[in-house]
């Protein structure tokens, strides 16, 4: 059974894989050609003083170089999630566009065990293919975005999430599919709804996944850190909550007054109010437990998905 | 002795909107017959096979595969049955090859040494993609699925629509071989009532969503009769005129029987099954137009026996 899964969808998943391996090339291509472009610029130590005259050639090969970030991330982006409905979308809606179910469904096995072993084949078929892209990803993220994976351009694209997107994804497809049946309106249906879960995801819950460090200014790491908020806070707290909220205003309103004030320094103003600056984000540090949390969620959302479409179609009897 | 019929429908009825494909259809096959569908076109035959195989949920009534249910006992039904949808679905892509090795991996009764003698019998390479067979073709490795899978019970939707004269009557022998070897019990559709009379010993007239007879072919001969007599004769008591045609000068009844008829002004004649499949297809038709086109009548010459106010 698991071959005869498998044969239906081969030339889909061939397809798929030659899609991903073309941007897998891309992305090493444009990736390595950006590192020895900042390598070479790097090399020459530009902000020091008496630098060499080939530092705003380097500096231009740099960002020439760097054209192809933005597309990348955007590739990054997509490439799982559509990928996921690509696969997904035809599970069980081409069978019945076809009427093929009728055959699939009268052999000896049951349809719940036909589609649970066409779900779990299409969903490793799924989490291969992604996974195989994400080291690529991950290395490019690190090559040509020059770190900070924990920041959400970087962070949707590395590490375990893209996988759990794409399963989530392909679940979606695949319920989609089974409920209005055609293959085309399931990945059209598909597009909207898998980018408002991962927009509203992103937007409200990944932030939260884990708890958030809050630090003063003097212990910020320079880099690496996805910053949520920043302000002032009353000295002795480190964090809002309990009636205490963010104090920017007033600081605001203490350093520039207004019109024919006496203008103060922030220093003043901070030690006036008894304010101190506080920064809420999330280290670097917190890279794979915040992966772990968020591949969770949309792991688990695609588990709900693949129940109900085991439900949608034990119960479809024309 | 009572046995499990293999096909048992109790009040079966499907309803798609606000018209019924299959009203009040009742009916068992005991196992081991040759039964035949026949109908005209939309009065339910695709449905009620549907039915009994789990692909369609019935809006009334119940169907029984050997006492059990398509849709709760699917596992016990889906490896007693054979079914041969009126599409033909296979999957066009793949080769007749990996169709059979489809079949075999889903089935644990699958027969491939047979699977593989019929169609070399019928000159089918097994190289080829299924979707590039010819219609006919097609239809015969869905057949060939069907029997490679040694079901109890085949359940074929038209299996001789597409073929031409000489695959059907090949058909009909491996069908007939199939009953013989393994006492597999057979419900086929047919529009060929010619066929049927050649292989079927049961048969089911479906007419306007409802049965209008299901019994052995043998006493369904036994019990019709064909009279022929003058424009002023009688039907005789005790008989249930089916159709009558009247010509000129002379009446023709199809009538059923319960007891032989010896006198009278009527010359008597065995009908054939198709006439008889055809007198019970008209009256249904007749009817139906009655109830539709005049209301009036229908009420007061009530069909189905509403009781008048």
């Amino acid at each position: 059974m698991i071959w005869a899964t498998w044969r239906m969808e081969r030339s889909l998943y061939l397809v798929a894989g030659a899609v991903l391996a073309v941007i897998a090339v891309l992305l090493v291509l444009a990736g390595a050609h950006q590192e020895a472009a900042w390598t070479t610029f790097s090399n020459l130590h530009c902000s020091q003083p008496g630098a060499s005259s080939g530092c705003m050639s380097a500096a231009d090969s740099y960002y020439s170089a760097s054209r192809f970030s933005a597309t990348g991330v955007v590739i990054g982006f997509l490439a799982p999630g559509l990928l996921g409905l690509v696969v997904g979308a035809p599970i069980v809606a081409k069978e019945i566009g076809q009427s093929t179910n009728r055959l699939a469904w009268t052999q000896s096995i049951t349809r719940t065990r036909w589609l649970v072993l066409k779900l779990s084949v299409g969903a490793l078929a799924t989490a291969v293919l992604v996974g195989a892209l994400t080291p690529v990803f991950q290395w490019w993220t690190g090559a040509a975005q020059r770190g900070d994976r924990i920041v959400p351009s970087n962070f949707d694209i590395s590490g375990l999430v893209p996988v759990a997107y794409a399963l989530f994804a392909f679940m979606l497809g695949a319920l989609l599919g089974a409920l209005v049946r055609r293959t085309g309106w399931a990945f059209a249906l598909g597009v909207p709804l898998f980018g408002a879960f991962r927009f509203l995801e992103r937007t409200y819950v990944r932030s939260g996944l884990v708890p958030p460090v809050y630090t003063s200014t003097a212990q910020l790491s320079p880099s690496n850190n996805w910053v949520l908020n920043q302000g002032y806070l009353p000295l002795g707290q480190s964090s809002p909550g309990h009636g205490i909220t963010w104090q920017s205003e007033s600081v605001a309103s203490c350093t520039n007054p207004g019109v024919g004030k006496a203008v103060h320094s922030v220093h003043h103003c901070e030690s006036l109010l008894r304010l101190h600056y506080v920064v809420q984000m999330q280290p670097g540090n917190h890279y794979w437990t915040l992966q772990l949390a968020e591949a969770g969620v949309f792991v688990a959302a695609a588990c709900v998905l693949c129940v109900l479409t085991i439900v949608a179609v034990g119960r479809w009897r024309t | 002795m009572s046995t499990t019929p293999a096909l048992e429908a109790m009040g079966l009825g499907k309803r798609y909107g606000h018209t019924w494909g299959l009203r009040d259809c009742s009916f068992e096959i005991p196992p081991g017959r040759i039964a035949a569908l026949v109908g005209p076109n939309g009065s339910g035959k695709s449905t009620l096979l549907r039915m009994a195989v789990g692909i369609t949920r019935p809006t009334a009534g119940q169907v029984r595969v050997f006492g059990h249910s398509p849709a709760e006992q699917a596992e016990e039904v889906l490896r007693r049955i054979g079914y041969l949808d009126q599409e033909r679905p296979l999957y066009r892509s793949f080769k007749v090859a990996e169709m059979l090795r489809f079949g075999d991996k889903l089935n644990p009764g699958w027969d491939s040494a047979t699977a593989r003698q019929y169609l070399a019998d019928l000159n089918i390479p097994v190289e080829s993609r299924v979707g590039n067979l010819s219609g006919g073709q097609q239809a015969q490795v869905a057949l060939t699925m069907c029997l490679a899978k040694r079901p109890e019970l085949l359940l074929l939707d038209e299996p001789v629509a597409a073929l031409d004269p000489l695959a059907r009557e090949t058909l009909m022998q491996i069908l007939l071989r199939a009953v013989v070897e393994d006492g597999t019990t057979v419900l086929l559709s047919s529009h060929a009532i010619a066929d049927i009379a050649m292989v079927c010993d049961y048969v089911i007239i479906l007419s306007a969503s409802r049965v209008s007879l299901a019994d052995d072919i043998d006493y369904v001969l036994a019990s019709h009769r064909l009279l022929v007599g003058g424009r002023e004769a009688i039907a005789p008591a005790g008989t249930d005129v089916i159709a009558a045609t009247h010509a000129e000068r002379q009446t023709n009844l199809l009538v059923r029987v319960e007891e032989p008829i010896n006198d009278g002004p009527w010359r008597v004649e065995e009908p054939t099954l198709e006439e008889i499949v055809i007198a019970y297809l008209r009256r249904a038709e007749a009817e139906g137009t009655l109830s539709f086109d005049d209301p009036g009548a229908a009420s007061g010459t009530s069909v189905h026996g509403h009781a008048p106010r």
